[in-house]
């Protein structure tokens, strides 16, 4: 281990056992009356890692992940099964706030019991005691016991002896969402003031935005291994893409289930002449007119795999099916889609007139599809029109806000839509 | 050893204010506040002076005084196992999230009873001058029988406490046999009310030495019985060990168990 390492990990697992019934008294463990089986859980696989003096390490992956699980192991709260771990420096870790607070004491006599299991002696809390009431913004409150306190004052009152102690090392495991804005402003400076002294920092944090604007260094860790490391913009960057990519995959098997758990609708699909049951859709007369001579019996957006869903990721193509059904046979049809804000803006609205389709003579019952090559919205919810009108524009068939739907965008600009742009400094 | 020994010294200010807040949180908030650890144990010594020679119809001369001697020393030992045994579990949100030697729970427990014997003394004292016993200089004895005591309580309440983690059953029967020992012990009434046979089988009990010795040289002025009594510190210097090993042996999976 050279001069400048502060924390090295060397090839460390650590694996809970998740017991399936754990016997906890005599009784039961004499006879047996619960299952002594457990299975286990790998937080941590051959974990390697060197954190040099003054880095600033942010740790990041989903739940689960074991990124808390590191940081415990650093502190040495756990110990690892396999691997050794090398702490160089005294550590400081926020992974709780407010410990060994007693309600009935005060702010003041609070802040030597917390001070002191971090370990600072009661000389060094004298000397910081004016430093951390001012940081806590307590004013006079300080002289109250803490059970009278607002859950706001009790975290800022945690928090400014936390962060006044004077660490070498320092753990943060996402306790940095306190207090407001100005507060959360003083924490980072604060922070900022550690990194000046040469302070090697540790962060977890679910805020990318904050991981990335202080950290020299992004872990990226699942399953208990590292998945990626490096630069914190790279890093997050690949990690937020995976998230939306998880996230489509997840509500997209949600989605699945649902169908299959309704039987109807598949019945419906097959033939649509023969279906005894006439379909109604879910919908409220607000939000639906025409005569119905010609009627929308569904209409589902498709993404590029086939499956129908209501979330798609930005980029992909897309079609949107209107399944439609002739009850009396008119001069020409005009179908309509139209793409709304969560707010009920209109982005965009096009129908088979616009696109110089007509359509005179159509089956008694079909599909039309809209097929999007590429749809560029932002991240968001989004509401979609369906419409069959006649040629003179009498409603058929008009359903506002017929879907919800949601587009997963890695683009982070803000707005409603992507544009192809460069920027060029000429 | 030396290092853990350090971490606990490096500590030193955590467990002062653990013990400094667990005993004035007893009495918080109350009128009557820190008097209370007085009032306590003097309506003890009323009620039992009263009750037990009505019922036993003894003959021991100042018994208010044969009783209170020996039961504060108990009181220390019970109320000690009993905090010790839950300590680690009642300080299960600091263990899971906080780094500190995790023998300062414990300890602190062991701490705090101590304090509250040693104001019990204050009681003691006045009370033995206003029952005119002549007190002798046998009474300096007291810190090194008190030092005995503490090593055997420490020692058990490690072993309990690093037990009760994985086994609650403990707590229960930690209540139970020291509920039974009360009276196994000469506490209420002299040794001398059991047959010679069972006495001396009781006798292997290490509080019998050390409660024995606490009545020789406070109300009797004489020295402890030193050959009884260093069997007591030789009985406790084990169990201190053990329960350094066990405690040890089982602390690393503390924050996981809980």
């Amino acid at each position: 281990m050279g001069d400048q390492t502060a924390i090295s990990i060397k090839n460390v697992s650590k694996a809970f056992k998740i017991y399936m019934d754990k016997p906890l008294t005599l009784k039961e463990k004499v006879l047996k009356l619960r299952s002594n089986e457990y299975s286990n859980f790998f937080a941590l696989k051959d974990v390697n890692l060197d954190i040099k003096k003054g880095e600033t390490i942010g740790l990041i992956g989903h739940n689960g992940c074991g990124k808390s699980t590191l940081l415990k192991l650093i502190t040495s709260i756990l110990y690892p099964d396999s691997g050794e771990i090398n702490v160089v420096g005294r550590i400081s870790s926020l992974i709780e706030l407010g410990a060994g607070f007693h309600p009935d004491f005060t702010g003041r006599e609070n802040i030597y019991i917390n001070a002191s299991i971090f370990g600072m002696s009661k000389k060094e809390v004298d000397q910081k005691i004016d430093e951390i009431i001012r940081f806590s913004e307590l004013g006079e409150f300080i002289e109250n016991p803490v059970r009278t306190y607002s859950s706001g004052m009790y975290m800022r009152l945690a928090f400014s002896v936390a962060i006044n102690v004077n660490p070498e090392i320092l753990l943060i495991d996402e306790i940095l969402s306190v207090g407001d804005v100005n507060f959360q402003k003083k924490c980072y400076d604060k922070l900022e003031g550690f990194k000046l002294n040469g302070a090697t920092i540790v962060i977890v944090a679910h805020d990318l935005g904050t991981i990335e604007k202080i950290c020299d260094r992004v872990i990226w860790m699942d399953k208990g291994e590292i998945v990626a490391q490096g630069e914190a913009d790279r890093i997050i960057d690949l990690y937020t893409q995976h998230m939306n990519k998880q996230f489509i995959e997840q509500r997209q098997q949600e989605i699945s289930i649902e169908k299959t758990a309704d039987p109807v609708r598949i019945e419906d699909n097959s033939e649509v002449g023969n279906s005894a049951v006439k379909k109604t859709l879910d919908i409220s007369d607000d939000n639906r007119w025409g005569s119905r001579e010609v009627e929308i019996t569904e209409a589902r957006l498709v993404n590029p795999k086939g499956v129908t869903t209501n979330i798609l990721s930005a980029g992909e193509t897309v079609v949107i099916e209107i399944d439609y059904k002739v009850n009396s046979p008119q001069k020409e049809y005009i179908f309509g889609v139209g793409f709304y804000t969560a707010e009920k803006v209109l982005i965009y609205g096009n129908n088979t007139q616009i696109g110089k389709m007509k359509l005179q003579k159509i089956n008694n019952s079909g599909t039309v599809k809209f097929k999007v090559s590429q749809c560029n919205f932002l991240s968001g919810n989004y509401k979609l029109n369906v419409a069959i009108v006649d040629g003179d524009h009498r409603a058929l068939d008009f359903i506002k806000f017929y879907m919800d739907f949601t587009i997963v965008s890695n683009d982070k600009a803000v707005g409603i839509t992507s544009i192809d742009h460069n920027w060029e400094l000429v | 050893m030396f290092k853990e020994l350090k971490a606990i010294f490096n500590y030193r200010e955590m467990l002062v204010s653990i013990v400094r807040r667990d005993l004035r949180s007893r009495y918080k908030g109350s009128i009557l506040g820190f008097l209370w650890t007085f009032v306590n144990p003097l309506m003890q010594l009323i009620v039992y002076s009263i009750v037990f020679p009505y019922i036993l119809k003894m003959d021991q001369e100042n018994y208010p005084m044969f009783l209170f001697i020996a039961l504060l020393p108990w009181i220390f030992f019970v109320s000690s196992l009993q905090g010790t045994t839950t300590s680690i579990v009642a300080g299960g949100n600091l263990v899971k999230k906080i780094y500190f030697p995790r023998i300062i729970l414990p300890l602190a427990v062991v701490c705090t009873n101590l304090m509250n014997y040693i104001y019990g003394l204050v009681i003691i004292f006045s009370a033995l001058l206003l029952t005119g016993v002549d007190l002798t200089l046998n009474v300096f004895w007291l810190p090194l029988i008190l030092l005995i005591e503490l090593i055997f309580i420490l020692g058990l309440g490690l072993i309990f406490s690093a037990l009760y983690v994985k086994f609650r059953d403990l707590e229960h029967i930690v209540g139970n046999v020291t509920f039974i020992l009360l009276y196994l012990t000469p506490i209420v009434f002299p040794i001398t009310i059991f047959p010679e046979k069972m006495a001396e089988v009781l006798g292997y009990n290490p509080m019998v030495p050390i409660i024995n010795s606490f009545r020789d040289i406070l109300l009797n002025g004489k020295q402890p019985e030193w050959g009884s009594l260093s069997y007591s510190m030789i009985v406790g210097v084990c169990v201190m060990v053990v329960g350094v090993i066990v405690f040890k042996k089982c602390e690393k999976t503390f924050a996981e168990e809980l």
